[in-house]
């Protein structure tokens, strides 16, 4: 325990790098940005098919979590990135080896990496929603709109919910995101693919065979946010209880490949 | 803790290592007696770096087995703890300081917070500890490197190409820094191309060629096997004459003007003198010197590659 406590404040002094901050930084502005922007179309009274549900549920408790919860796919997008970009670079980098002539145990250094970048990703995730959520409530209350329900002991229920959920779906984005820089041992590769595979590849199998496709990992974490707030993405069509049963399967899975693979591997970066 | 008995820092016996059809390391038995300072050299695409990180427990091995500081190969656990290393070209995080990237490492090796600034100073880099990684030129890498390999303050330190980058005074700092360390009884495996440098420095020597182990053992048994002859001669088909016999012999000439230069083995020096002679080459002038290393290794690689 002592070596994962070691590999994981080891970990904490790299977040200094301006990179890993100005990822933090992108997430922040940029889901503010959109839930501004959801919130002004709300407020300016704009009309449409994608509108109704957003106004509908707008004066409710889940209006807050309405609003700023529609960055999430910008979320899990940059969760994805930063944790295989992070991790693939120690292959690329070649400071793999220099860490692992430090700490042998391959399986205590990535569970002390891995802790410390699940941990910076819930953080930013957290510091997100909550500089966007405080960001509406000004906005609103400025403009004389009632904000009472999304502040009632209900609205910090659904925001509960919803913040619950999505630390789930970020820990499972990390853990597929932890697997893909195992297997590639590279940034651009383990970025394209990871990409790739969570906004392109989902998506196509999902045109053909959408009764497999609510089963995949990327479909399964997305959906089990969608069940404490369905404005802010799909509702799981096999149930939440199915849906979380599937997500937590999906996270063990990735932890036990990389577990098998990663010690047996050669490090010739 | 190593193995207070062991004789041998680093033993190997017939150690293998394949990437796919390429044969990186092949069948290398070899020694490093504890305390000594041994040269590695050896071709690029020798072997050399498989060899450290086959020792590093960085690649497993396909065959043979190794021990070290007393400890099988396969509890690299057991003894990295005891090992600083320099693998290749010094790879650091370009958006950190010198400074946070040895504190990583400090860190995670569980070493105190001290044992950075104090190495900082030994490698001459304090000054720009606080600079970031990416503004250092190679040399000054190198040298954060080095001051990487010895965190924790190891019995056995491998270092691959430590000297590359540096300049000339950076050498010669390096070479006064390798002989503070081996006098506190510490035992270095030294990868390099700069032959020069290990003659003055080492004292056991490996050479590896196609992934082979071409020689193992005392710098000075090597350097007593071989001689470089020096012939001089103002008649050209007198020297020609020498230096037919010399390479039909299997030996490598150089030829200079009126000299040839023959690295070959102490005991052919009297007979190529006989021989020369008795084909009709009296008016020599034949001296023996001890080898370099550069003609040793070279002669080595033509009697392997023959």
């Amino acid at each position: 325990m002592i070596s994962v406590i070691r590999a994981f404040r080891s970990e904490l002094l790299k977040f200094r790098r301006w990179s890993v901050l100005a990822v933090a930084g992108v997430m922040l502005v940029a889901s503010t940005f959109i839930a501004y922007l959801t919130f002004h179309q709300i407020a300016s009274g704009a009309t449409g098919r994608e509108m109704t549900g957003l106004i509908a549920a707008f004066p409710t408790p889940q209006g807050l979590v309405s609003i700023i919860g529609q960055a999430r796919s910008l979320i899990i997008a940059i969760a994805l990135v930063m944790v295989t970009a992070n991790l693939a670079a120690e292959w690329s980098q070649g400071t793999l080896r220099n860490l692992l002539v430090c700490e042998p145990r391959r399986l205590r250094w990535l569970a002390g990496k891995m802790l410390a970048l699940v941990l910076f990703v819930l953080l930013s995730m957290l510091l997100t929603l909550l500089m966007s959520g405080t960001f509406i409530l000004a906005v609103a209350q400025g403009q004389g709109i009632q904000t009472a329900a999304w502040t009632s002991p209900e609205g910090l229920q659904v925001f509960l919910a919803f913040l619950g959920n999505e630390v789930l779906c970020l820990i499972g984005v990390s853990a597929l995101g932890m697997l893909i820089a195992v297997l590639t041992r590279s940034v651009a590769a383990g970025v394209g693919i990871a990409l790739a595979y969570i906004l392109v590849v989902e998506g196509i199998i999902a045109v053909v065979l959408p009764q497999v496709t609510q089963w995949f990992p990327g479909r399964v974490f997305n959906t089990i946010v969608g069940t404490a707030v369905p404005m802010v993405g799909p509702t799981p069509p096999q149930g939440y209880p199915a849906a979380l049963g599937a997500a937590l399967l999906w996270i063990v899975g990735f932890v036990v490949v990389s577990a098998v693979v990663f010690p047996r591997q050669d490090i010739k970066a | 803790m190593p193995d207070p008995a062991a004789v041998f820092a680093i033993e190997t016996h017939g150690l293998s290592k394949h990437f796919g059809r390429h044969t990186a390391v092949d069948g290398v038995t070899m020694r490093v007696p504890a305390g000594a300072i041994a040269g590695f050299i050896g071709p690029n695409g020798a072997g050399k770096t498989t060899t450290i990180r086959l020792l590093l427990g960085l690649v497993r091995p396909d065959a043979g087995s190794a021990t070290v500081l007393g400890h099988s190969l396969t509890e690299f656990e057991r003894y990295l703890p005891s090992v600083g290393a320099l693998v290749e070209a010094p790879a650091f995080y370009p958006g950190l300081s010198g400074r946070t990237n040895l504190e990583v490492l400090a860190r995670l090796g569980g070493h105190p917070g001290s044992r950075v600034s104090e190495l900082l100073e030994v490698v001459g880099l304090s000054d720009r500890a606080r600079d970031r990684v990416g503004t250092y030129s190679l040399g000054m890498k190198q040298r954060l490197g080095v001051a990487m390999a010895l965190l924790p303050d190891p019995e056995l330190l491998i270092l691959d190409e430590p000297a590359n980058g540096l300049d000339p005074l950076g050498i010669i700092e390096m070479r006064e820094m390798l002989r503070r360390l081996a006098g506190q009884r510490k035992t270095i495996l030294l990868s390099s191309h700069l032959l020069g440098e290990l003659e003055q420095l080492t004292d056991w020597l490996i050479m590896l060629n196609q992934g082979k182990a071409l020689f193992c053992g005392p710098a000075r048994e090597l350097f007593a096997q071989r001689v470089e002859v020096v012939v001089e001669a103002q008649d050209a088909v007198q020297l020609d004459l020498v230096a037919r016999i010399a390479g039909e012999a299997g030996y490598a000439v150089t030829r200079e003007d009126q000299v040839l230069r023959i690295a070959c083995s102490a005991g052919f020096a009297e007979t190529l003198n006989q021989q020369a002679k008795e084909a009709g080459a009296p008016d020599l002038t034949f001296r023996v010197r001890e080898a370099s290393l550069e003609q040793l290794f070279l002669a080595l690689l033509r009697g392997d590659r023959s």
